[in-house]
């Protein structure tokens, strides 16, 4: 008999038993579930889910186990988010170290940039009232336990006096602008360019806009024309503002990270975690199961410390750059008759494609996946045949977190927006059991690829088989969790009639 | 009335059983799907009396005692037991008729101490809890029954194997068994250990008990024996009593054909050093330094009693174990403090002596097993499988080494113990090692396989390579090395050549002797 007839036997029966419940599912809710954003959310989810449940086979092939996956996913979306933040903040800024409302009068670095007559907006204050004033004097060569400084006299006064007590400023100022014309129309504000300080002012820049009666406004540039000396910014606004009232400043665009960086730093976070785990399992001998336990609550705690337990969303910003990923598809069509059924895949399907071709291709034509199967059989008959067992250890470990990582920016970039305290929830489990019925045993040693797909798909189908047939949601935990234990009742079954099958096929030991 | 002295004791059962015959089995046959696993088998057992059961693997040894102690039921003959008809269904109906069977793997729980296993499945209780001072006041005497000296409260984990089997003996006698079937008894006991167990079984037999021996080491059969019964491929091949039983005659019988001369040590040119071992410490031994050399065509045995520390040395050569200190020099390799891939690099490989649970990957096929240690050195650049090689291999080392497995792709666990020594050695064959470590190189292995191996360290010696094998079967040691170390408490205390190389000599040193 054939080393690998359960599983087999295994993953055609799941095969069987998807296909079984897609055509029934073709049948009874045809309308629904034939639907094309219906696929396409199940093709999602699958894709998404198996992503996690391949990187945990590894682990639970070398014996082991990964209980902080759904964590790890949070982390993961959290830290995409906070690398993907952007803040606007003026193009000119200077720091302001003291106000005066006696003498009206401001005290900046030394600069040459504020001339008399020009006006400024004060911001980011602390206890001072923020405003627009016009500079009426500057005074230079003002020295302060701060360095050289730069009093600017205003013709208004601030609202109180106030100075700074360490060395970080109280106050930032920027120089505003006049406008030169405003079109109602076209919602498009022509100016002079600012010079040398200020290149361009570029879409999906800011501007500020505020007026001597301290109105203020902060709206996006969706187009910026420049024609001599000009420029012309086509605003975001829907609001006519009157031109000579109003002064206007560019405030610059700071994304932290550019956004192939952010996903590559947020999935190598979790790929050292990962490797962390198989540091600790390999070199301190901790058991899996409580190394990745602590891991479960220790990240949850840090995506909600990193986001102040609030939602984080990519917002509006990455609406062009990334929705081509969350929401892109490449359409097909079946020809089932009629006009065919319309099936968009998600490209996070493609995805699951790569990475689990590359896996297939480590675990079957590979040393390592030899490696990593041999140990999780008999780790000391590796040990004694001369395999680096640790080494491997930590090999499956980064797998895994690399791929819950690569989960992590997926489902983030998907749903938009990432809640800390339950985002990732229980994912870890669906993982282990799409592994599970997929034929991967928790004793180590076993494991298919394609059995963890297929199981996936059939966990995810019958999520769906539960909403399309309007199934209360409540039982949905119970009927997964039943189909995980009929799947391994009926494994060991199999074992057992092919085990018996085998012991008479063979001379007995003398 | 006249009070009966103290010489007289009334006969128990078991010695009233004396010389009567206890247990009747006659025609017993049992087949599984495809093939016949006993055909017609007679045997019977006289209370008092040794009956050894010998065969190769598959010739019906282990079905029969399954269907003894119960484990299994037979398709067809009858059991009697003192004339009664009896029909086992499960192991306790068994023990309750006094058939007890002490497996070669033992059946206690090592997170227990001793006392607790002696009672496990039958704790005496009182008011429904289980009564300690009753377990460890009859563990007593149970042990001392069989020459344990030691506490029942000592945990099992710290007993030697020898004694853990002791223990297990102690537990079936005190079930009052009226038959104990032995089942390769002596392969993890130290010749003091084993001595201890043939006193014990001596003393059984006077007290009428019946005891089946099996074994393959046929000079234990010879010591113990009354009688003998022989099985060859599921049916009797035939019977010896007293004289009758010497090695040849039993050996024919076994393999039906005459083997005259069992070992044959051929000399062999030997060449230059080929492994130095400087001054290694193993951790279990800190204090003592081993040093010795091997040439090339040599066979050095390893002798020593249970503990000696042959394996340890074996295990530190390897690079299993740490060492603390010293060097192992093989060829352009210097060692120290090194990995078992590292020294597998060097030209070492290991049979280790737990081949189940070290040596093989139980689940896993012939060829993958054979290709275990091989994997990076057959690979091609950047790791790919090489699955032609790794076939090629296998089929070359299971025509070469005469491996019986229907296909390369049968899981190893399902091979004899012979043939899964040899998957192992073709393992590390498959590397072309310059020295081959073995640790009891045939234990758990038939009378045919054996044959086998010896041949095949025979060839790697007549091939310029040499073997370095420790085992505590002096036969093996003696018939088939050219050179003996001897270990005793961890210090290397004498090396033999020639007809230095005797039972005499070896025990002398092994013992602590000069």
């Amino acid at each position: 008999m054939y080393e690998n007839l359960t599983g087999v036997i295994k993953l055609v029966g799941i095969s069987i038993i998807l296909v079984a419940l897609w055509i029934f599912l073709s049948q009874y809710a045809s309308d629904s579930f034939l639907d094309a954003g219906n696929i396409e959310n199940l093709l999602r989810r699958t894709a998404l889910f198996s992503i996690l449940g391949i990187g945990v086979a590894f682990v639970i092939m070398t014996g082991g186990i990964d209980l902080s996956l759904g964590s790890l996913v949070c982390l993961t979306g959290c830290f995409l988010a906070m690398f993907l933040s952007v803040d606007y903040q003026p193009y000119i800024s200077d720091p302001v170290y003291s106000i005066s409302k006696d003498s009206s009068s401001l005290l900046v670095p030394q600069t040459q940039r504020y001339k008399a007559g020009q006006w400024v907006r004060l911001y980011q204050t602390k206890r001072t009232r923020s405003g627009v004033f016009q500079i009426e004097s500057v005074q230079q060569g003002i020295s302060s336990p701060m360095g050289t400084m730069s009093k600017l006299g205003l013709t208004n006064a601030p609202s109180r006096n106030e100075d700074n007590e360490d060395s970080t400023a109280i106050a930032r100022l920027t120089p505003v602008f006049p406008i030169s014309e405003f079109d109602e129309k076209s919602s498009e504000m022509t100016v002079i360019k600012l010079g040398t300080e200020i290149e361009n002012v570029l879409p999906r820049d800011k501007v500020w806009l505020v007026n001597s009666k301290n109105s203020f406004k902060e709206q996006a540039v969706v187009q910026s024309k420049s024609s001599g000396n000009q420029l012309v910014l086509n605003l975001e606004i829907d609001s006519s503002i009157d031109a000579k009232q109003w002064l206007w400043t560019p405030l610059q665009r700071q994304q932290y990270m550019s956004v192939p960086w952010a996903i590559l730093a947020a999935i190598t976070i979790a790929l050292g975690l990962g490797a962390l785990h198989g540091i600790l399992v390999t070199v301190l001998r901790l058991q899996p199961f409580v190394v990745t336990l602590c891991g479960l609550l220790i990240y949850r705690g840090w995506s909600r410390w990193l986001s102040d337990d609030q939602s984080v969303g990519f917002g509006n910003e990455y609406a062009d750059s990334l929705s081509w990923f969350s929401i892109g598809k490449f359409p097909i069509t079946l020809p089932t008759g009629g006009d065919g059924t319309l099936v968009n895949i998600p490209y996070a399907f493609f995805v699951l494609v790569l990475i689990a071709t590359l896996a297939i291709i480590l675990l079957n034509l590979t040393i390592w996946g030899r490696y990593i199967l041999a140990l999780g059989r008999n780790e000391e008959a590796a040990r004694f045949s001369g395999i680096n067992t640790g080494r491997m250890k930590l090999l499956a470990f980064s797998i895994c977190g690399l791929l819950a990582g690569v989960c992590g920016v997926l489902f983030a970039i998907e749903a938009g927006s990432i809640s800390p305290s339950n985002a990732g929830s229980y994912f870890e489990l669906y993982a282990i059991a799409a592994a599970v019925l997929g034929g991967c045993s928790l004793r180590g040693g076993e494991g298919s690829i394609l059995g963890v797909i297929i199981g996936t798909a059939l966990m995810q189908t019958l999520n769906n088989m539960i909403i399309l047939l309007e199934i209360p949601d409540t039982i949905e935990l119970v009927v997964l969790g039943g189909v995980i234990l009929l799947g391994v009742i009926a494994d060991e079954l199999v074992r057992r009639i092919l085990g018996n099958f085998n012991a008479a096929n063979r001379r007995k030991d003398g | 009335m006249t009070m009966p002295s103290t010489n007289e004791r009334p006969p128990t059962m078991n010695e009233a059983l004396l010389n009567e015959t206890v247990l009747a089995v006659k025609d017993l046959t049992k087949s599984f799907p495809g093939v016949r696993a006993l055909s017609g088998v007679n045997l019977h057992i006289k209370g008092g009396e040794v009956l050894a059961v010998i065969g190769e693997n598959g010739a019906g040894k282990s079905t029969l005692m399954k269907i003894l102690a119960g484990v299994q039921s037979q398709d067809q003959g009858t059991i009697h037991l003192n004339n009664n008809p009896v029909a086992f269904s499960s192991t306790r109906d068994a023990m309750n008729a006094g058939i007890s069977l002490i497996h070669q793997e033992l059946n206690l729980c090592d997170n227990l101490n001793v006392g607790e296993n002696l009672f496990l499945g039958n704790e005496p209780r009182r008011l429904g809890l289980i009564s300690y001072r009753t377990i460890y006041k009859k563990s007593k005497a149970s042990l001392e029954k069989v020459g344990l000296n030691l506490s029942p409260r000592t945990p099992l984990s710290r007993l030697s194997l020898g004694q853990q089997q002791m223990v297990e003996i102690a537990k079936a006698l005190s079930t009052d068994a009226k038959i104990l079937i032995f089942d390769e008894p002596t392969s993890s006991l130290s010749n003091a250990e084993a001595e201890a167990l043939f006193t014990l079984i001596d003393e059984l037999r006077t007290r009428g008990v019946g005891i089946v021996y099996i074994s393959h080491r046929l000079s234990e059969v010879i010591r113990l024996a009354d009688r003998v019964s022989v099985l060859r491929d599921g049916e009797n091949a035939g019977e010896l009593e007293g004289a009758e039983i010497t090695h040849q005659n039993m050996v024919k019988l076994m393999i039906g054909r005459d083997i005259s001369k069992f070992y044959s040590r051929q000399s062999h040119e030997q060449g230059k050093t080929l492994l130095k071992v400087n001054d290694l410490r193993t951790s279990t031994w800190p204090k003592h330094k081993i040093s010795f050399r091997v040439r090339q065509g040599e066979l050095v045995g390893i002798a020593g009693l249970v503990g000696a520390g042959r394996s340890e040395l074996l295990r530190a050569i390897f690079g299993v174990d740490q060492a603390l200190g010293g060097k192992v020099i093989l060829g352009d390799f210097t060692l120290s403090g090194h990995s078992p891939a590292s020294a597998i690099e060097a030209g070492f490989g290991l049979v280790p002596e737990d081949r189940k649970h070290e040596g093989l990957i139980l689940d896993s096929s012939v060829v993958k097993n054979i290709g275990l240690a091989g994997l990076r050195h057959n690979s091609r650049i950047g790791g790919w499988l090489n699955a032609q090689q790794e076939s090629a291999d296998a089929i070359k080392f299971v025509a070469d080494m005469k491996i019986k497995t229907p296909h390369l792709g049968q899981p190893v666990k399902f091979l004899s113990g012979g043939n899964q020594q040899k998957v192992v050695m073709g393992k590390w064959l498959s590397l072309q090692p310059k020295v081959l470590l073995m640790d009891e190189p045939t234990r758990g292995v038939d009378i045919g396989a054996k044959q086998d191996i010896y041949q095949l360290m025979e060839r790697l010696a007549a091939s310029g390579r040499a073997v370095l094998f420790a085992s505590s079967d002096l036969e093996e040691i003696i018939g088939v090395s050219d050179r003996v170390l001897v270990m005793h408490e961890g210090r290397l205390v004498g090396e033999l050549v020639g007809d230095d190389i005797n039972e005499k000599r070896i025990m002398e040193l092994a013992t602590g002797g000069d």
